[in-house]
């Protein structure tokens, strides 16, 4: 017999018992219900922590043209293979001798090099901090292929007055990428909305205004749709940001939010450059800043076509490594712990990265298993159901037995029954689950995550529920006798 | 008569074990029943005619001896194939109607469609349930449910869909045993049209002597045992016997 009747022949048999079916049903779409809720909660707890994290910048990389602190950060490494080459002596390899015997830096004029300095080599006599003509888009678009690289940014940094009327105002121009205000997750748009894809890769002469050239040459009017002039040019203004955040509370000449917004591209068509300042990229999870960094200066050594043992010709700076040596520390003090910084990146980044995921994860699972609990007691539910069921339509089976139903149409059909019953509870627990994981993260503002996976996962586990405590039910059902029929009440 | 029996029973024994006491149902039973034939079987309780209703009718399997059908050996078959022969060959009508609940006349007519070999569609099943029903003067009542129809139109109901596979008998236990007297011999006479207009072979169970001379052969047991088995000359026709007794106000289905 077609599965499709004996579906068929299991609904009319559900349909005959509404209220026992109903019952059973919510049963199962509570266990679901929990189990989809409580997943939400445990992978909303582990995206919130995740995102903490984040937004301390924690996941930021910064990838500089030019290598100014070449001599200062890699002065033990380098200057050993320098000297080395040099013919200088080896010996006494402690690395505050080192440093003293065989540091030479690159700026000092009257230092006598023995490899092309960065400057030489780029041919750039101002090669510096972000100034040097090391990084393309071309470059950035292969950082983008990174694995664990989850936004990029080009970047060029200039200064430009900027009019409207007749207000104008000094301040920062950053060309960028449409992703930046993912990367500077702080960031909120009081009016409209930053420049768009499409306005990015056709060069358009857009522009985000900062809260603080907003008011400068607006006032308290919304600047959206109006024109300001930038380099003698026209730009549409498409939004205003600034600050969610009250601890990076906009201030004028803060660089973030005293300055304006374009398109990397349209500023590289005016100013008819190719190069960029800088790269800023964010990774997907904090426990890998330290190889993704790794990575990118792998694949830029590789792009440059950067001889082996020849420095880098740009730098990359992880957040973190800029918070370790950040606050004023005395040069010394911060070469040594550059030194180590490699160590104490993993040490700081890696382990409370992989301890807070670890941490969320056993949460989930702490709740998951709770949850499973109450799917548990749902399918005993529906096994408890199916076996009362039995036996009271002991008389039905042999009906159907004495019209010519075999054995396994009858399992087919208790079975079905069960799964169906599992099933659409499980669905509506799906929908109920879903709808209350919006209702906690809207009202009581935790945060929830319903991912495709926990849903496929419910449903599944409803099946199997359906099918793993229907099965018992379904077989005691095709072993009453035909001769049941006659057995009068 | 020359062609072979529909029904042929040969040596057919069947012993329940109780315990420590065998309980012997039917002793060395052998028996031919010919396509056509409206034959009454009678007996006193523990005679023996209901376990032989349940090996005729397939739904319980002899100790031993040999039963054919349709010269087919069906006394040891595996479960699907005697699920197969009760679908194809045999309608059951019984004492207690056996409908199911809360289900219309007409899907419970198609029942035994939903359990054929061959898959039948769900238009066919309608227009077969339908014909059935019909057949028994129910066709406008096919929407209505099992606990609203009477004793007498669940009855028909039952015959409808016992007849819907066109099996090779139909089998009757006690059919009115829950029905009143008008009502019974209504039924019997949809018995006696079924025999005379289309030649049904009908196996017919009862305690009562009065319905078993409705039948053409009547067939009394006792003790498991066959002790009578004879033609019925004078055969009570139920057709004649409803023309003089009045009709009722209720039963005008």
């Amino acid at each position: 017999m077609a599965i499709k009747t004996s579906w068929i022949i299991s609904l009319k048999a559900l349909r005959r018992n509404k209220l026992q079916t109903a019952l059973t049903m919510v049963g199962m779409t509570i266990g679901v219900a929990t189990v989809l809720t409580m997943i939400a909660l445990g992978s909303g707890a582990q995206a919130a922590i995740q995102d903490q994290v984040k937004a301390a910048g924690m996941n930021l990389i910064i990838v500089k043209a030019g290598n100014y602190q070449l001599q200062q950060e890699r002065a033990p490494d380098d200057a050993i293979e320098n000297g080395a080459v040099g013919g200088a002596p080896l010996e006494g390899v402690g690395r505050g001798r080192v440093r003293g015997v065989l540091f030479h830096p690159e700026d000092d004029p009257f230092a006598v090099h023995d490899h092309p300095t960065s400057r030489q080599r780029l041919g750039d006599a101002e090669a510096g901090l972000g100034a040097a003509a090391t990084l393309t888009i071309a470059d950035a678009d292969a950082i983008r292929k990174v694995s664990g690289v989850q936004y990029v940014s080009e970047g060029i940094h200039e200064n430009a007055h900027v009019s409207y009327g007749g207000e104008r105002w000094f301040t920062r121009m950053h060309g960028d990428d449409v992703s930046m205000p993912r990367i500077k997750r702080a960031w909120v748009f009081p009016h409209g909305e930053y420049f768009s894809r499409r306005q990015e890769a056709n060069a358009e002469q857009v522009v985000v205004l900062g809260s603080i050239v907003a008011e400068k040459l607006f006032g308290k009017d919304n600047p959206v749709g109006k024109t300001v002039t930038m380099w003698g040019q026209p730009f549409l203004v498409t939004g205003v940001v600034t600050s969610s955040n009250w601890m990076v509370a906009p201030a004028a000449g803060d660089d973030e939010f005293d300055a304006v917004y374009v398109p990397v591209t349209t500023v590289q068509k005016l100013l008819n450059l190719s190069k960029l300042n800088d790269i800023t990229i964010t990774t997907e999870s904090t426990g890998n800043v330290t190889r993704v960094s790794k990575d990118i200066t792998d694949l830029l050594r590789g792009r440059h076509q950067i001889a082996f043992k020849t420095p880098d010709d740009f730098q990359v700076v992880s957040q973190a490594r800029k918070a370790l040596t950040g606050g004023g520390m005395q040069a010394d003090m911060q070469r040594s712990v550059m030194g180590n910084a490699a160590g104490l990146e993993k040490v700081t980044l890696e382990q409370l990265g992989k301890t807070l995921d670890q941490a969320s994860a056993t949460m989930s699972a702490l709740l998951a298993s709770i949850a499973t609990v109450s799917l548990i007691v749902g399918g005993i539910g529906i096994m408890n159901i199916m076996l009362l069921s039995v036996t009271e339509r002991t008389r039905e089976i042999g009906i159907r037995r004495a019209v010519g139903a075999r054995a396994q149409d009858v399992l087919l059909q208790f079975l079905l029954e069960s799964i169906t019953l599992s099933v659409v509870g499980g669905l509506l627990g799906i929908a109920i689950g879903v709808g209350v994981s919006l209702f906690i993260s809207r009202m009581l503002q935790w945060s929830t995550q319903v991912s495709l996976m926990s849903v496929a996962f419910s449903f599944g586990i409803s099946a199997a529920v359906g099918i793993f405590f229907g099965y018992y039910p379904a077989k005691q059902a095709s072993q009453v006798l035909p001769i049941a029929s006659l057995k009068y009440e | 008569m020359t062609t072979t029996p529909v029904i042929s029973i040969r040596d057919l024994t069947k012993t329940y074990e109780m315990g420590e006491v065998s309980v012997h149902a039917l002793r060395s039973v052998s028996l031919d029943i010919n396509a056509g034939e409206f034959v009454t079987v009678v007996g006193p309780s523990g005679s023996g005619k209901s376990t032989l209703m349940h090996i005729l009718g397939c739904l319980d399997q002899p100790t031993s001896g040999q039963y054919f059908l349709d010269g087919k050996d069906v006394s040891h078959l595996s479960d699907d194939e005697i699920s197969s022969v009760r679908n194809n060959k045999i309608g059951f009508v019984f004492q207690g109607f056996n409908l199911l609940t809360r289900t219309s006349a007409l899907e419970n007519v198609e029942l035994p469609l939903l359990y054929s070999a061959t898959p039948v569609s769900a238009s066919e099943r309608r227009n077969r349930a339908m014909a059935a029903l019909a057949a028994v003067g129910l066709e406008s009542r096919y929407e209505h449910h099992t606990n609203q129809l009477s004793g007498g139109q669940q009855q028909r109901v039952a015959i409808a869909r016992a007849l819907l596979n066109n099996p090779s008998i139909l089998l009757a236990d006690e059919p009115t045993g829950n029905l009143d007297s008008r009502t019974s011999v209504e039924v019997m006479d949809i018995f006696q049209s079924l025999k005379e207009e289309r030649g049904i072979t009908i196996v017919l169970i009862t305690h009562e002597l009065e319905v078993a001379a409705y039948g053409s052969r009547i067939i009394a047991f006792k003790d498991g045992v066959i002790v009578r088995d004879e033609l019925n000359e004078q055969r009570r026709t139920a057709r004649s016997e409803l023309a003089e007794v009045p009709v009722p106000v209720e039963e005008t289905a």
